[in-house]
């Protein structure tokens, strides 16, 4: 290149030693082949006293060369000689610091040969190509790539390639692309950069998907959480609810169950403010009430949590927050092919460790004693339970064991298409999964199928249309018998009953031949559901030609549901042995019974429909150069209509044909209903943007909802957000621009609120109970009809009022990002009963009114770093997120003349009372000398006697200050990448949450190990625990009963949990030109591996069951794979 | 900018006039609206059939025979509790109103206060339907009168005297009313009964009220109100400031007992009731007439029914097999005869039974009174045939409760004893249920869908003898017992004085036995201390013969007890709530709480 270049330098020789040049070219021909490189005459310094002002280049050189040896050499048709340039020497310079000076803010480059030679040239460009790819290899096309203090830029092309023109062949390239961290890189001659973009999240140019619309991060006033969706389609869980732990700060996620098809999880952002319910609002690609649940989260874009006054959008069910899915679309581009497929193995995270038969036949015993009557089993039974000497007559079954399998399977699979050009694009993506149930012949899984298309098309410059359909079938499947049954009969079954004889055959086990282990198989039916799910979005968008700015979008979204469910109950077969006869081979002689008599069908059949049509005005202008304008506003309708038809039929003559045709007509019966609803909402937005760095926003719904009466049928529900960019300020750049790279403060106050209570409380209605067997003689049946609640007219929604105050930072050239938010929410007009205060002798099923208000206070933070020190080999992230909010209720109706300390008022939403435990009545004098229960003996509890009255009674119950639900919670999550691997993992954690459990025991089945090993007996008078109890008899046992509970049961929830984890290793592309791919990815992932709770021995922190009981979570172990071309 | 506005308005415009707000409109598809119900004769029968299904049905194991000397419950805590006088305003226990055992439910305060206002507002609304004639109307408004009558017995029954509320109240009114005194809640639902009978027909569906039920009601609650307790000047209070509250304070006794045998013979002469098999053949039949009056759905001798949710079928009673048969028929064993109660039976020729008489010893379940047998399972005695399972260890159905002697020399007991099979249920005190339970219906796999007997004849016979005898009219009172006797198989009564005071208990005690009386007879007779004693149970075994084959079984009580109970007077009367208390300042908490 630069050889053409030179070569025309023969013919147009300028000034004054042209002969002499032309002389020397030979020689320059020969330096310039070989090198560019002058660094050996730059130590030599020239004194030059010269001072030149505003002289045409051409004139200095003249000076120059007069003053020193140096000759200049250009052509005078590719350089401007005439341009101006000054020049100050005095003294000693360097040859490099003259030119400097000499060629400023001119387009000239220099090369030295033979020491003072001086080579003038035009700044040449040069051509640098390259691909860009992303971590995994995949290419990126779209990437803007711009020459550093120039406005020359490109893209890359479909394939992710680019070719750039620099101005001179040193310079430095700026990559940027949505969602990526920025990279600079040095061109140094290179002819071919390639460049690997880190990911990042915390990108300000991200767009930010708010309601009805979207925003730029970096002016964006509310608060708002996102996580991709790539981040959550990699954990190995079977719902996406159960993804959100740790990702979002702000969302506290606590899953109840991994029950298969029944594991959603709880959400609350930012903790509760009411003791109604506290559900976000979900709202998928802009249509509410759709799944977050079950949507494959291999087609989620994109979730953003709107969590304060941003929310007023949504008016009436935003008080709770929202939460906003925004499904993936097709990309300009040739078609791009992505499967993944992931197998993995669960079990339950943690089971209750219960006594054993000589633990538990040892605390009968003890009962017996209490009771002063003869000891149930001799001290030969017990030493044949404890030797285990006599497994049929005296057995020690461990019934989690018998019932439970250790591993459970499950299986994801997803093949995705996607690409288009201009006119069309298209998504589609088909997923199937599967999950097994826990117990062993396990009737219980969940499988879904599930597809979308979401197509793009562009009929002329001015109008493009969506359409978008997903369909879903979910099919959780489960045994007959009801899931909390199951687990209550597992944790209660006896250790001392057998569970299967020798030969295999199963015994009774429990009462009614309910054996735990057969309860979770098809032996005693089966209850089968298939959801259907169907989701349509029809979506016209109009830019209206005449005016710029001014769009109109039209939306219709159908969505169906049907929903079958079969419940089959049928006769299974236990086999029992007297106890003593045996056959000729010494084993029992066992005798069949069947249990459940006659087979019995149940059939639901489930419908339901919801439409939605909007349109919406959106007008964007720029009103001044420094001045944008944003407007919107819209209109949008909502019906909803439901119904169901249920049919039960017994007898059948065989259980070989499970359908209800086959049913015998006797008592047979059906049933059914419907209902519908309706809202109509109106909304808008303006937005005002001043010099990129002042944002004012204001939104508001007006919502109409038929849950009320026509009086309080409609609310107005505003937000008003500000924020200002500091770091934009000259001040902020030049004092803090190089530490805190960037500074946004944001406040925002809004009105929002909470419809989700039961419709039409403002009618005096009815409603049909059960039907009464009155006429006959008790033969023949008759409707009833009770009052419903007396009516409240005056029911309205809750109203919430939300004010939050938040900053975005970013230090270390945005490496480091942080974002803080405190909070406020306060709730009032929560509709709740007068229970406390109206006496039950006025028998009324009373309304709720809008009389409980609530307080929610706290902070959200999210700290993430991320750094890529070799891009193309190593880089990492560490985010830190965590939200505390504290509640309080401030009225609610309670009963007149309570002590302070029972007080509800002050204490947070759902605190209980409970008789403060001092520990355990040692002996019969510490029972004498302190006010006790009536009847307490030793190694009762010993309830304090707060209020120091001498008695125990219900006024020395105190009101917690803490409950169920955390005060904290919090994640800390890591990834790295290092060459062809990656790591990443996810620690969460919660704190400051409280939960009483106490299960039943005694006669009724076995105790917890823990208590066994710290209760009170006569030889251990010094226990922790107390006395060996019989089922709830005595005061102080109880889990039903509210009454009677203690401190002493009463444990913290506090945890620290590995929720995620995950190691990956991409194939390098070199072997993946081979195979023909463009990215495959091997991956070992594992969701629950481990927890910490200091406080529970036993209890997966999660399960909020008061007894211990419940289908546990699971912790998976998954391997996946994952495949694109 | 004026092509925005245009735009602007006009989209806007066409959107709004498109959403016509009326689709808001909507009403439940599933409920009634109140107009709709009130104009409706139909409807009103449907809500007063809603208030019938709220009533308590009794059976079950938690049930009242169970608070008394007649069974002992298992499976339910907090019953050594109630037994033991320990209950108090902060905990009731298993009679509290949101206690999971439901059975009590109905009968709490909170309840029976909801179901009161059921009847106030169908009081308030019912002169808003046109009836096809008066007597249709006349006949529901009589129904709902005995209907909210009968559960305040119920409330007084349990508290003494209780506000009156006879008017529904809505949000904003003031809620609190001061309780009545004993007597005016008594003549309130006297009253009540009069009306009901006035407009009630004689006949009919027996689950529905008549003038019979009325009348039955209104015996029973005078019976009550003449009664020791009620005219005992609260002596049994300490020094309790509103005896008038729970009891009688002066007036004329024997007027009392007047009313009460007057209100009694009222409906003796309906002459619409008899006793069911009322002449024996044989004792034999006898057995089978005492048995089978409950497991009809209806006889002559019914007054007035309680019947089931027919959708769920789930009140207790409908699972009576099933909780209360022994283990060994894979019965849960829920509620069991006390011992105190087995051996209080007579002789079948009237004389007492007594452990130091050997013969009775020997052989305790001979010669009983013949309801023993229509009442109780006993060792040896014939349920039905056992289930397919247990069948070949004892083809004959025979109740095994007692142990038998091994070559060891230990005693391996019975199939309904703690060795047997289900053995957590076994009953310890060694007696199962034998009363209410219908042998046919296999107990793991059906329900049971008889009645209820919430008034039978017998009952008032026996309310019209005590009354007779208090009066002095001891040929009359005679009479009617001797019917009753006669039915059950035993020999006339022909004692006079004290000696027939107790023989009246006794029949009345036996007859009415499990019928939810025993509870308030013990009280109102204020005998409670003697009925409240630990429980008793039967021990038999079965030694072994040196030949082989096993010696007639030996019988003695068992000395062991199985749950501790004692009466302390507070236990009279159930406590108002603390939060009740609170709620309502104008009430005044019972004695002794």
């Amino acid at each position: 290149m630069k050889n053409k270049l030179l070569t025309g330098y023969a013919r147009h020789f300028t000034g004054r030693s042209e002969m002499l040049k032309v002389m020397k070219i030979g020689i320059l021909f020969m330096i310039l082949g070989i090198t560019n490189v002058q660094a050996f005459v730059y130590s030599q310094t020239y004194n030059i006293d010269l001072s030149l002002s505003n002289v045409p280049l051409r004139e200095a050189f003249a000076r120059i060369e007069e003053k020193t040896d140096l000759k200049f050499l250009f052509r005078s048709d590719l350089i401007d000689i005439n341009k101006a340039t000054n020049i100050e020497e005095k003294g000693s310079t360097t040859l490099p610091e003259l030119m400097t000076e000499l060629l400023d803010g001119s387009e000239i480059s220099y090369n030295v040969v033979n020491d003072n030679l001086i080579v003038l040239s035009p700044k040449q460009p040069q051509k640098v190509t390259g691909i860009v790819t992303d971590e995994k290899g995949s290419t990126i096309p779209g990437v803007n790539i711009q020459v550093e203090g120039t406005t020359i830029g490109v893209t890359t092309d479909v394939n992710g390639k680019y070719t750039i023109e620099l101005p001179g062949d040193n310079g430095v390239l700026i990559f940027t692309f949505i969602g990526y961290t920025t990279q600079k890189i040095e061109v140094k001659g290179e002819a071919t950069i390639n460049v690997t973009m880190v990911a990042e999240t915390q990108n300000l140019q991200e767009i930010v998907v708010v309601g009805y619309g979207s925003q730029k991060k970096a002016t964006l006033t509310g608060s708002v959480s996102t996580v991709k969706g790539a981040d959550l389609a990699l954990l190995p869980v079977m719902n996406v609810s159960n993804s959100l732990s740790g990702k979002l700060s702000g969302v506290f996620v606590s899953t109840g169950s991994s029950e298969p098809g029944n594991d959603g999880s709880i959400i609350t952002i930012r903790g509760i403010s009411t003791f109604n319910n506290t559900a976000p609002l979900i709202v998928v690609d802009g249509v509410p009430g759709r799944s977050l649940d079950r949507i494959d989260p291999n087609i989620i874009d994109n979730i953003s949590v709107l969590k304060d006054a941003s929310a007023a959008i949504y008016g009436a069910q935003a008080a709770n927050g929202v939460i906003l899915i925004t499904t993936k679309r097709g990309k300009i581009g040739k078609p791009a092919i992505n499967f993944s497929y992931n197998l993995g193995t669960g079990s339950p995270t943690s089971m209750p460790k219960l006594t054993n038969s000589f633990e538990y036949t040892t605390m009968l015993n003890e009962i017996d004693f209490y009771n002063g009557v003869p000891n149930r089993y001799s001290d030969n039974d017990l030493k044949l339970y404890q030797d285990g000497s006599d497994p049929l007559g005296h057995p020690n079954t461990d019934w989690y064991a018998e019932t439970l399998k250790p591993w459970s399977s499950q299986h994801a699979m997803n093949i995705s298409l996607s690409g288009g050009s201009e006119s069309f694009r298209y998504f589609i993506s088909a997923s199937t999964k599967f999950q097994d149930g826990f117990y062993k012949n396990s009737a219980s899984n969940y499988k879904q199928q599930s597809f979308t298309a979401n197509l793009d098309g562009k009929i002329n410059k001015y109008i493009s249309l969506r359409a978008d359909f997903s369909g879903r079938l979910e099919n959780p499947n489960a045994p007959s018998t009801p899931v909390y049954d199951i687990f209550t009969s597992a944790s209660l079954g006896k250790p001392t009953v057998l569970a299967f004889w020798p030969n295999g055959l199963p015994a009774q086990g429990g009462e009614g031949g309910a054996n735990p282990a057969l309860l979770g198989t098809s032996e005693l039916g089966y209850s089968h559901t298939k959801n259907y799910v169907l989701n349509t979005n029809l979506n016209l968008k109009i830019d209206v030609p005449w005016v710029k700015g001014l769009s109109l979008n039209l939306l219709a979204a159908l969505d169906e549901g049907f929903q079958y469910n079969k419940l089959w109950n049928k006769p299974w077969n236990t086999y029992n042995w007297d106890g003593s006869t045996l056959d000729e081979n010494g084993d029992p002689v066992l005798v069949k019974t069947t249990w459940g008599g006659d087979p019995k069908l149940s059939q639901t059949d489930d419908k339901s429909q919801n439409l939605l049509t909007s349109a919406l005005l959106n007008y964007k202008v720029n009103i001044s150069k420094k001045q944008t304008l944003e407007l919107m506003g819209a209109v949008e309708k909502i019906e909803g209509s439901s119904s169901y038809l249920y049919g039960y039929r017994r007898y059948f003559i065989s259980t070989a044909i499970d359908e209800i045709n086959q049913g015998g007509v006797k008592e047979m019966n059906n049933g059914g209903s419907s209902s519908i609803s309706a809202r109509l909402n109106y909304f808008g937005r303006a937005n005002y943007t001043l010099s990129d760095r002042y944002m004012i926003e204001f939104q508001w719904r007006y919502q109409g909802s038929y849950i009320f009466s026509k009086e309080n049928r409609f609310g107005f529900f505003p937000g008003v957000s500000l924020g200002y960019i500091m770091s934009e300020e000259d001040y902020w750049k030049k004092s803090l621009g190089n530490s805190i790279s960037f500074f946004k403060i944001r406040a925002s106050y809004g009105k929002t609120g909470n419809d989700l209570i039961n419709p039409y409380q403002y009618l005096s209605t009815f409603y049909t109970g059960t039907l009464n067997s009155i006429v006959n003689g008790g033969t023949g049946a008759e409707a009833t009809l009770y009052e419903n609640v007396v009516p409240n007219p005056n029911a309205t929604w809750e109203s919430a009022t939300q004010r939050d105050l938040g900053v975005d930072m970013r230090f270390l050239n945005g490496n480091l990002a942080l974002t803080v938010d405190i909070f406020s929410n306060l709730r009032d007009n929560i509709l709740s009963q007068r229970n406390a205060s109206v006496p039950t002798s006025a028998g009324l099923s009373l309304p709720a009114e809008n009389i409980g208000k609530a307080e929610n206070k706290g902070f959200d933070f999210d700290i993430s770093y991320r750094n890529s020190p070799n891009p193309d080999k190593l880089s990492y992230q560490i985010g830190f997120n965590g939200v505390y909010s504290k509640n309080k209720l401030i009225f609610w109706d309670e009963t007149p003349g309570v002590p302070d300390y029972q007080k509800s008022e002050g204490a947070p939403i759902y605190a209980e009372l409970y008789y403060v435990s001092m520990g355990i009545f040692k002996d019969e004098a510490a029972v004498t000398n302190y006010p006790h229960w009536d009847g307490a003996r030793p190694g009762d509890v010993i309830f304090k006697d707060v209020n120091d009255d001498k008695v125990i009674d219900a006024n020395d119950k105190v009101r917690s200050d803490k409950t169920n639900i955390p005060v904290s919670s919090g994640a800390i999550s890591f990834s790295l990448r290092y060459k062809d691997f990656d790591f990443s993992m996810v620690m969460q954690g919660i704190l400051g949450g409280e939960r009483y459990i106490f299960g039943y025991a005694g006669e009724i089945g076995p105790y917890f190990k823990d208590f066994y090993d710290n209760r009170w007996t006569p030889d251990n008078p010094n226990a922790s625990g107390p006395r060996t109890f019989n089922r709830e008899n005595e005061y102080w046992a109880t889990s039903d009963d509210y009454s009677t509970q203690s401190t002493q049961f009463l444990y913290k929830t506090d945890y620290v949990r590995l929720k995620n984890f995950e190691i990956g290793y991409s194939l390098p592309s070199s072997v993946l030109k081979k195979i023909g791919s463009t990215s495959l990815r091997v991956y070992f992932s594992a969701y629950n591996l481990f927890t910490i709770a200091p406080d529970l021995k036993g209890f997966d922190p999660e399960l909020n069951n008061k007894r211990g009981y419940g289908y546990p979570l699971q912790k998976v172990i998954n391997f996946g794979v994952s495949l694109g071309f | 900018m004026k092509h925005i506005h245009r735009i602007l308005s006009v989209t806007l415009l066409i959107l709004l006039i498109s959403c016509n707000k009326d689709f808001l409109d909507t009403t439940p598809k599933d409920q009634y609206s109140d107009l709709a119900v009130w104009e409706s004769p139909d409807l009103i029968r449907a809500y007063t059939n809603g208030i019938y299904q709220q009533l308590h049905n009794p059976l079950g194991t938690l049930w009242l025979s169970s608070f008394v000397d007649e069974t002992m419950a298992q499976g339910f805590w907090g019953l050594s509790t109630v037994n033991s006088s320990l209950i108090n305003p902060s905990d009731l226990s298993v009679l509290a109103s949101d206690h999971w055992g439901q059975t009590m439910q109905p009968l709490s305060w909170d309840k029976a206060y909801k179901n009161i206002r059921a009847c106030n507002l169908f009081f308030e609304n019912v002169d808003k339907a046109t009836y096809g004639s008066q007597s249709e109307k006349d006949q529901i408004i009589g129904e709902v009168t005995f209907l909210r009558a009968y559960i305040y017995h119920w409330l007084v029954a349990f508290h003494g005297g209780v506000p009156i509320i006879t008017k529904s109240f809505s949000v904003g009114d003031d809620f609190e009313v001061p309780r009545n005194t004993y007597e005016e809640c008594i003549n309130f639902i006297a009253g009540e009964c009069d009306k009901a009978a006035a407009l009630l027909p004689e006949s009919g569906e027996k689950a529905r009220a008549s003038k019979g039920a009325a009348l039955a009601l209104k015996s029973r609650t005078l019976l009550y109100a003449a009664s020791d307790f009620a005219n005992s000047d609260a002596s049994w209070a300490g020094s309790y400031a509103h005896p008038e509250l729970v009891g009688y304070v002066g007036g004329d006794r024997a007027t009392r007992w007047r009313a009460a045998k007057a209100a009694a013979k009222a409906v003796i002469d309906l002459n619409i009731y008899s006793l069911y098999n009322a002449n024996p053949t044989s004792t034999e039949d006898a057995i089978k007439g005492c048995e089978d009056v409950f497991l009809n759905y209806t006889t002559d001798e019914d007054i007035f029914l309680i019947t089931y949710d027919y959708t769920n079928g789930n009140w207790p009673f409908t699972y009576m097999g099933q909780s209360n048969s022994p283990n060994g028929w894979h019965g849960w064993g829920g509620a069991g005869p006390i011992g105190q109660f087995v051996d209080a039976y007579e002789m079948s020729d009237g004389s007492k039974f007594d452990w130091s008489n050997p013969a009775h010893k020997a052989e305790p379940y001979a010669n009983r009174d013949p309801r023993f047998y229509a009442t109780v399972l006993y060792n040896g005695g014939y349920y039905k045939p056992r289930p397919s399972d247990v069948i070949a260890a004892d083809p004959l159905g025979l109740v095994q409760t007692g142990f038998y002697e091994q070559p060891d020399g230990t005693y391996l007991g019975g199939l309904d004893t703690k060795d047997g099979i289900d053995n957590w249920n076994a009953m310890p005190t060694g007696y199962y249920l034998r009363k209410f339970i219908d042998p046919k219906v296999d107990i793991t796999v059906e329900i049971q869908k008889l009645p209820w007997k919430a008034f039978r004849y017998a009952e008032i016979m026996l309310n019209y003898a005590e009354a007779c005898i208090e009066l002095g009219e001891e040929p009359e009172a005679i009479l009617y017992l001797n019917k009753i006797r006669t039915r059950a198989g035993m020999p006339d009564i022909t004692a006079s004085g004290q000696a027939l005071k107790d023989e009246y208990r006794y029949e009345r005690r036996f007859e009415l036995a499990f019928e939810q009386h025993r509870f308030f007879d013990v009280r109102r007779w204020m005998i409670a201390s003697e009925a409240y004693t630990n429980v008793e149970g039967i021990k038999i075994t079965y030694n072994l013969l040196p030949g082989g084959g096993y010696a007639p079984p030996v019988y003695e009580k068992n000395p062991d007890t199985w749950e501790n109970r004692e009466f302390k007077n507070n236990w009279y009367l159930l406590p108002i709530t603390i939060a009740e208390m609170s709620r309502n300042t104008k009430l005044i908490q019972n004695p002794l709480y």
